[in-house]
């Protein structure tokens, strides 16, 4: 089976701490993959050197037959628009209305003065309210993003990122911020959604439960190394608790609450630069 | 700690240092002897004003106020449209200064020092340096205030761009944005009640501006005011002073009002 993402060797360092340590992952078509560990074990970083939102020390990722690390300016971006990206915060442009917001997946397609006039082909607005509809909010679109809820939000938030007609689809903590039930509903649709599709999808989550129930494979991260792969089934309680196992102490050895705002700060700054680059 | 004094609120307990109270009174009372302004004098000032005010200025004389309307609606003009044109000019001047917007960091800096002019400069001066050049009119006035609120509001709207949550604009370069549309579609909606604000703000600033402007010959409702204390009629320039209070109520209900219905 060929594979639409293929990680070798990552490394990224942030000042003294090491937040991934060499890590070699592989991912076909058609998959929905799960990311588990403690905080601190590199999960966010991880997905985040895929579609190089954080730039990686050293290894390689090659996407679509392209070396991401080694991509810059419009050729990045016009791999970033091949690559849908889910986040724990939904990040929506809040004072714009839903429809706008599933729009923006489209953003890396088109030039700057169409996107300026709103100029989205009909066909797309069309394939924006079908997405809606989905996910049963196509009577909001209308609606300012800030006035839906956390669940709602995500939803929208998973239409913009299929608008982009995605072939990896990247989630990082997607369901983190929301009640029990909207979870559910969230990770029903991404499932579902990466089944119809054919779609590669990789989930950051840190409540194995839910990995345990929706995942055909899951990866343990555990100090910014690979500690486990493998299906649902092989992952045994024992195992489980391993990965979470003395992983406040990595954090806490190696990290003061001030190294982690420095690094969270220096991150913001980095990404300052690069909106504005 | 849970000992006998119950929860404290603090570790150690709170206190002011003699010394600061101290030092605070050193400064006034230097200040009051290098000033060689005598505080009793400064007390027994009071009844005498109130005095003089109650007796010279009550009533105020509203004959002929009809004269002076021009005049106000000119006042209101200056600050509207210095608040168009500098609230236009200072959007690229904020888009200038702000990190976010800006990667050029020496470009950044040659903007920070002329709007920091600009802005530091008060606007009467201004006035005064611009009533050497071009003489005494309307223009003058609008160019004073045009200046000042280009350097206040640039650096006001400067800041609550940088102020706008980075996490919302990484979901936008996810999706391969572009600098520029990510500034279109992500910053510039989220910076929208961070501008009107600003500018409301800077609106009624320039309507007291405007007021004073015109006392220095720079145009507007101000000279009257002058006009009128030096003919020593005290009771028209209360009824000017009234009117102006009222008019500075005004604008502030109305962007009290306008603020109300920005979220």
């Amino acid at each position: 089976m060929t594979q639409v993402l293929s990680v070798c060797d990552l490394r990224k360092r942030y000042g003294k701490f090491e937040a991934l340590r060499g890590v070699d992952l592989d991912f076909e078509p058609g998959k929905f993959t799960v990311i588990i560990g403690p905080s601190g074990a590199g999960k966010s970083t991880f997905i985040r050197c895929i579609n190089r939102m954080v730039d990686p020390d050293g290894g390689e990722i090659v996407f679509d037959s392209a070396h991401m690390e080694q991509l810059r300016g419009a050729a990045l971006r016009q791999r970033r628009a091949m690559i849908g990206m889910i986040f724990q915060h939904y990040n929506l442009v809040a004072r714009t209305n839903v429809l706008r917001n599933v729009l923006h997946g489209r953003l890396g397609y088109m030039p700057l003065w169409k996107s300026l006039l709103g100029a989205y082909p009909e066909s797309e607005k069309r394939r924006a309210l079908d997405l809606l509809d989905e996910v049963g909010l196509s009577d909001q679109m209308y609606k300012r993003a800030d006035t839906l809820s956390g669940g709602q939000m995500q939803r929208v938030g998973i239409c913009r990122a299929l608008m982009q007609a995605p072939k990896l689809l990247l989630a990082d903590e997607p369901i983190a911020s929301l009640d029990p039930k909207s979870a559910e509903v969230v990770m029903e649709h991404l499932k579902q959604t990466t089944k119809q599709r054919g779609l590669c999808c990789i989930v950051n989550l840190h409540q194995v439960e839910f990995a345990r129930k929706y995942a055909d494979r899951i990866i343990g991260l555990k100090a910014g190394r690979v500690v486990f792969e493998g299906s649902p089934a092989t992952l045994s309680d024992a195992v489980a608790r391993d990965i979470y196992e003395n992983a406040e102490s990595r954090l806490e050895n190696q990290l003061t609450g001030a190294d982690i705002a420095r690094i969270e700060d220096e991150e913001r700054v980095a990404l300052c630069e690069t909106v504005a680059a | 700690m849970r000992d006998s004094g119950g929860v404290k609120l603090t570790k150690t307990p709170p206190r002011v240092p003699a010394i600061s109270i101290a030092g605070t009174l050193a400064v006034l009372v230097a200040a009051f002897m290098f000033l060689e302004v005598d505080f009793v004098e400064l007390l027994s000032a009071f009844p005498a004003f109130i005095g003089f005010f109650a007796e010279r200025f009550m009533p105020p004389d509203f004959s002929g106020f009809g004269e002076y309307l021009p005049l106000l609606l000119e006042t209101v003009l200056f600050a509207v449209v210095a608040t168009y044109l500098s609230s236009v000019l200072a959007l690229v001047g904020g888009l200038l200064l702000s990190e976010r917007t800006n990667s050029i960091a020496w470009l950044r800096f040659v903007a920070k020092v002329a709007f920091s002019v600009l802005r530091n400069v008060p606007y009467l001066v201004w006035a005064v340096i611009l009533v050497y050049i071009f003489g005494i009119g309307n223009m003058v006035g609008l160019l004073a205030l045009i200046f000042a609120t280009l350097g206040l509001l640039s650096r006001s709207y400067a800041e609550s761009l940088n102020e706008i949550a980075g996490s919302k604009m990484e979901a936008l370069q996810a999706v391969g944005a572009s600098k520029a549309q990510i500034l279109v579609h992500g910053i510039l909606p989220e910076f929208v009640p961070a501008l009107v604000n600003w500018t409301l703000f800077s609106f009624e600033i320039n309507i007291r501006a405007s007021i004073i402007l015109g006392m220095v010959g720079a145009g507007g409702i101000g000279i009257m005011i002058q006009t009128n204390l030096r003919l020593f009629r005290y009771h028209s320039a209360l009824a000017l002073i009234l009117a102006l209070v009222a008019l500075v109520l005004l604008t502030e209900f109305v962007t009290n009002k306008l603020r109300g219905r920005v979220r």
